[in-house]
């Protein structure tokens, strides 16, 4: 019997002395205790190893128990007493055990289990660990923020449960085992807290950083990855309590405030090796624009925050931030981006931004990713709304600012669609200058010219595709039309008869050869589709089209027809548009030169 | 009465006697700002624009209800006076204030939050108006908030956080716009070295390029900072200065410290990488090389990275380019990270050189200058080991390249050296280990 092999070896080892233990004595005690564990005797072992007789052999072997006793565990249903009997087992080996042997041995629990069970394995032995952690006397710190690395490292390939219902459900247990985890980290964050009046010592310094490292490394995940908007009907949303209470401990050891404002400005940590330092300062700057993005959208720890900081320092603070969420492509991390962006962006009053701010070059980059984001983005909500924190990031600038994004954009978008867009903020820029009392030097006279000369123009000349460019050229022309009513030649306040010359020359003549290039070539693709109508009725397609991996289904000749048809349409279209401008500009002329005569 | 109502009623008292008898310090003379001194100052000096300023505050909506304050958090609050990094009636508050002064400073919203607000803490206008107009007949149509403010210290602005030029500015430039480098500036100046007056012009120059006109780095770096207009004092460290050299001319010795006046009076500033297309870029990339060279052989490495710098800004991230301009591209950059790499060593930044020499290397895996190079640095930096590799890999794509050859004889005898010393060391350590285990 296993209880009664057990009693043997321990009845053996009673009479030893601590030192004369052998190396046969502990896998004897093993193989016994393991088998007591096996065949369901838990009560029983607990009673020996409760034993006051036995505690110099517990304290010397008893961690030799912890693997057998982590698997019955996990074997046994919750309310099994066995269970209940091994958990106690695993308390008091916590209390009795030599305490660095149990240190490695946890962690050895940690390291080998299976990513299914890694949330429950952490969450079952973090209570003996952190009892653990506290009895060890030499490299506390460094027990500590090992332990902790470990664990995150384990955590991390799991993903982030990101909806109401995987949030909910917690499959694998990582929102209870993230915040076990923060509860597990507090006794050390007080005894640092506690330190804190008096300057810290090495060890606590120590500690400290490793704390530090913790939190950096839990901003990165699962909090950036993870859904932080309140969801209803979840009243203890896990990850927005996490969050809160990393952010707490950040305050409490006093380094939210540095990080928020002095990381950035290059103090990094010195690294031999070049790598490591890039690593750490990629890593860092993911955590950072999640913290930023605690504190100012979720208002985590803003209570600590100093008001006193100027809006449009805050969002120069935050661009970086913003801009390295919007280089992801997760929705996690891209509707971060953009909630930091648009908090920073509605702080601030219209037209405050002083255009000297699009010298720093966050200020043209993030625009630029913006643009990605909604032409790129598979998510529509994403796209619609970077489209509105974009018109939003317009209204904030002065007018020289609103002048020099728009050549900006103009010349980086190379799509049809914002070129459309920003074409049609012009006009509203140029609307306003004409209407205000006040003047407007940016979007009049001779700035204006060299602005209309990038926006009044077809990209590739004759040869531009009209179809794919349709937006931004009937933009073009709403804004020309725009202007020849608006402006007369006598008063010409826009320049735009200055220019006149250049704009037909570069915009207006090479789109009638366009126009009638692509009407002939769509007509006889037509013809030419119909004719092979009539001789085949077997509708053999020539090409197919995936998105996204997809295959769509093939389309059929009067499908094919149907595109070509209203492809014609938005040719009509332009060229109403046109005949119309070009009548308008000669009427204008004409009622000039009368006058004049 | 609750607390509530009577804190409320102490931002009433205050805020009502702070509008009587408060100073208007507004520029604009419209009463956003006004003040009143509780503790004068210790010293007479007050900060100038730009300086790092050190102060405890405590803030209030005029309701009296507290938002913020820098005694909750145990600390002192810093940020750089008259940049626009805080709310308006800081920068010109505190900028009046004299070092251990204490005032009180009641704000316009237009001065401090406007309509916007700052969510959560301080609502949008409106929600002020209405506080406002509750707390007493003499604040009515004030929406303000109240700052209690101590100015602790303040000290001139730390340019590049290694004390190497510090800047005092004495009049503020008009707004936030700096000539960037290569951009076209015209200053005055004067120089001042031991107290002594050696430099006093007016002059026109390229930033970057100050060293044609007997004008040190660290002027040219400073520009980069200053607005059209500003006038400000700048105290130059060696480095910044005329280094080691020093400037027969002026009679300045080496490693001497400097201290320059100087006005931006206007600049042009040059194109930014945007705004310029390839073309351009390539054009731009030929002159600014020769420039490069130029001052190489002068031995001015700092201006010579700067030259250099700019081909790398222009070309390093340049896509869609068509095969002839790609070509002529790498070859632009190549050259330009090898020079660098060489600048970089003369300058003793010896882990930017490798930075360099691998970014060439990336362009031409096998470039002799660029493998030697990098060897080179990495001797200075004592990676034997890997220094030994490149100059192997030197000697791999040219045999006959004998400086290669004796550098690998360098290696191996530094290895030895520097094994011999460790054995040495730890010997000794060993030894002294042995004994007190003895005792």
């Amino acid at each position: 019997m296993a209880v009664e092999e057990l009693r043997a070896i321990i009845q053996r080892c009673q009479i030893l002395e601590e030192a004369d233990f052998k190396g046969e004595d502990f896998n004897l005690f093993q193989v016994a205790g393991q088998k007591c564990l096996e065949d369901g005797y838990a009560a029983e072992l607990l009673e020996v190893i409760q034993n006051e007789k036995n505690k110099v052999i517990i304290k010397n072997m008893g961690w030799n128990l912890l693997s057998p006793l982590v698997r019955c565990i996990f074997m046994y249903k919750q309310e099994d007493d066995k269970r209940e009997h091994c958990l106690k087992i695993l308390d008091q080996l916590a209390q009795l055990c030599y305490p660095k042997e149990l240190f490695l041995g946890l962690l050895e629990e940690i390291e080998q289990t299976t990513q299914e069970q890694v949330c429950q394995t952490v969450m079952l032995l973090l209570q003996p660990l952190q009892t653990v952690l506290l009895k060890l006397q030499n490299k506390k710190a460094y027990s500590v923020g090992f332990s902790l690395a470990m664990i995150m490292n384990q955590l991390t390939p799991l993903p982030v449960p990101y909806t109401k219902q995987q949030i909910q459900e917690d499959k694998l247990g990582l929102c209870q085992c993230c915040n076990a985890l923060v509860d597990f980290a507090k006794p050390f964050v007080n005894e640092v807290v506690e330190n804190m009046e008096m300057s810290l010592e090495d060890n606590e310094m120590e500690l400290k950083e490793e704390l530090l490292k913790f939190c950096m490394k839990s901003l990165k995940y699962p909090l950036l990855t993870a859904q932080l908007e309140q969801l209803e009907g979840i009243e203890e949303h896990p990850f927005r309590h996490f969050a809160t209470e990393i952010v707490d401990v950040l305050w409490a050891v006093r380094e939210l405030i540095p990080l928020m404002f002095l990381r950035h400005k290059g103090k990094t940590p010195h690294w031999e090796n070049q790598e490591f330092a890039d690593i750490e300062r990629k890593d860092s700057a993911d955590s950072l624009a999640c913290l930023s993005y605690l504190m100012f959208v979720q208002h985590f720890g803003i209570d600590c925050f100093p008001m006193v900081f100027s809006p449009s320092y805050l969002l120069q603070c935050n661009m970086a931030h913003i801009e390295v969420l919007l280089k992801r492509t997760e929705e996690s991390v891209l509707s971060k981006g953009l909630d930091l962006f648009e908090s920073c962006l509605l702080r601030m009053e219209d037209n405050s931004l002083l255009h000297h701010y699009l010298e720093f070059r966050d200020y043209i980059n993030v625009p630029q990713d913006l643009v990605k984001v909604m032409t790129l983005c598979p998510i529509e909500h994403l796209r619609k709304k970077s489209l509105s924190i974009l018109q939003l990031f317009i209204d904030k600038f002065d007018a020289e600012g609103k002048y020099t994004l728009f050549r900006c954009l103009l010349k980086t978008s190379n799509h049809a669609g914002v070129e459309g867009y920003i074409i049609k903020n012009i006009k509203d820029q140029i609307h306003l200058s004409l209407t205000k009392a006040c003047d407007n030097i940016w979007f009049t006279g001779h700035h204006l010219i060299s602005l209309l000369d990038l926006a009044l123009l077809l990209p590739e000349g004759a040869e531009t595709d009209l179809l794919q460019n349709s937006d931004r050229i009937m933009a073009s022309l709403n804004l020309l039309r725009y202007l020849v009513i608006k402006d007369c030649e006598s008063d010409n306040h826009t320049g735009v008869w200055t220019t006149l010359d250049k704009i037909k020359q570069n915009f207006l003549k090479p789109l009638h050869v366009g126009l009638n290039m692509s009407k002939a070539h769509y007509e006889a693709e037509i013809k030419n589709k119909k004719q092979n109508r009539r001789e085949s009725h077997s509708s053999n397609t020539v090409c197919s089209v995936t998105v996204s991996g997809e295959k769509m289904p093939a389309m059929t000749t009067e499908m094919q027809l149907q595109v070509l048809h209203s492809a014609l349409f938005t040719f009509d279209l332009i060229e109403s548009v046109l005949a119309r401008v070009e009548e308008l500009i000669e009427v204008k002329i004409k009622a000039a030169t009368d006058e004049n005569s | 009465m609750t607390t509530d109502e009577a804190t409320k009623s102490e931002g009433e008292v205050q805020a009502a006697a702070l509008a009587e008898c408060g100073e208007d310090i507004t520029p604009a003379g419209d009463r956003g700002v006004l003040k009143v001194i509780k503790r004068p100052g210790s010293e007479d000096e007050s900060p100038m624009i730009g300086d790092k300023v050190y102060v405890h505050y405590k803030g209030k909506l005029a309701n009296g209800k507290k938002f913020d304050s820098s005694r909750d958090r145990n600390e002192p609050f810093v940020f750089s006076l008259g940049k626009g990094q805080v709310i308006k009636a800081w920068d010109i508050g505190v900028a009046t204030m004299k070092k251990g002064e204490i005032c009180y400073l009641l704000c316009k919203p237009d001065y401090a939050y406007g309509s916007a607000g700052s969510a959560p803490k301080i609502p949008s206008n409106a929600t002020l108006l209405f506080e406002a107009s509750r707390a007493g007949e003499l604040t009515r149509g004030w929406a303000h908030s109240l700052l209690a403010v101590e100015l602790l210290d303040f000290k001139g602005e730390d340019l590049f956080e290694d004390g190497g030029i510090i800047r005092r500015i004495k009049r503020k430039g008009e707004g936030y716009s700096n000539p960037n480098e290569g951009a076209t500036v015209e200053i005055h100046l004067e120089g001042f070295y031991g107290g002594t007056r050696f430099d006093c012009k007016d002059v026109k120059f390229v930033v970057g390029e100050g060293e044609d006109h007997d004008i040190p780095i660290g002027i040219d770096k400073a520009l980069e900072k200053m607005q059209r207009g500003e006038h400000c004092v700048l105290y130059l460290g060696p480095r910044y200065g005329f280094g080691e050299a020093g400037k027969p001319k002026f009679g300045i010795l080496g490693n001497a410290e400097l201290v320059y006046e100087v006005t931006l009076k206007s600049f042009e500033k040059a194109k930014e990488s945007w705004e310029m297309d390839t073309k351009e870029k390539l054009e731009q990339a030929a002159i600014v090389k020769e420039k490069g060279t130029m001052y190489f052989k002068e031995g001015k490495y700092l201006q010579a990275v700067i030259q250099y710098g700019k081909i790398v800004s222009w070309l390093e991230m340049e896509y869609g380019l068509s095969e002839k301009e790609s070509k002529a591209s790498d070859s632009f950059l190549l050259a330009a990270f090898l020079n660098l790499a060489m600048c970089y060593l003369k300058l003793r930044e010896y882990t930017k050189a490798v930075e360099c020499c691998d970014k060439a290397l990336g362009l031409d895996q096998d470039n002799e200058k660029g493998l030697y190079r990098r060897g080179e640095a990495r001797l200075l930096m004592n990676e034997f080991e890997l220094a030994k590799c490149d100059f192997q890999k030197v000697l791999e794509v040219n045999p006959q390249n004998k400086a290669a050859k004796s550098q690998i004889s360098v290696c191996q005898k530094k290895t030895k050296e520097h094994n011999e010393r460790d054995r040495r060391i730890y010997a000794n350590m060993f030894a002294k280990f042995a004994e007190r285990d003895a005792k």
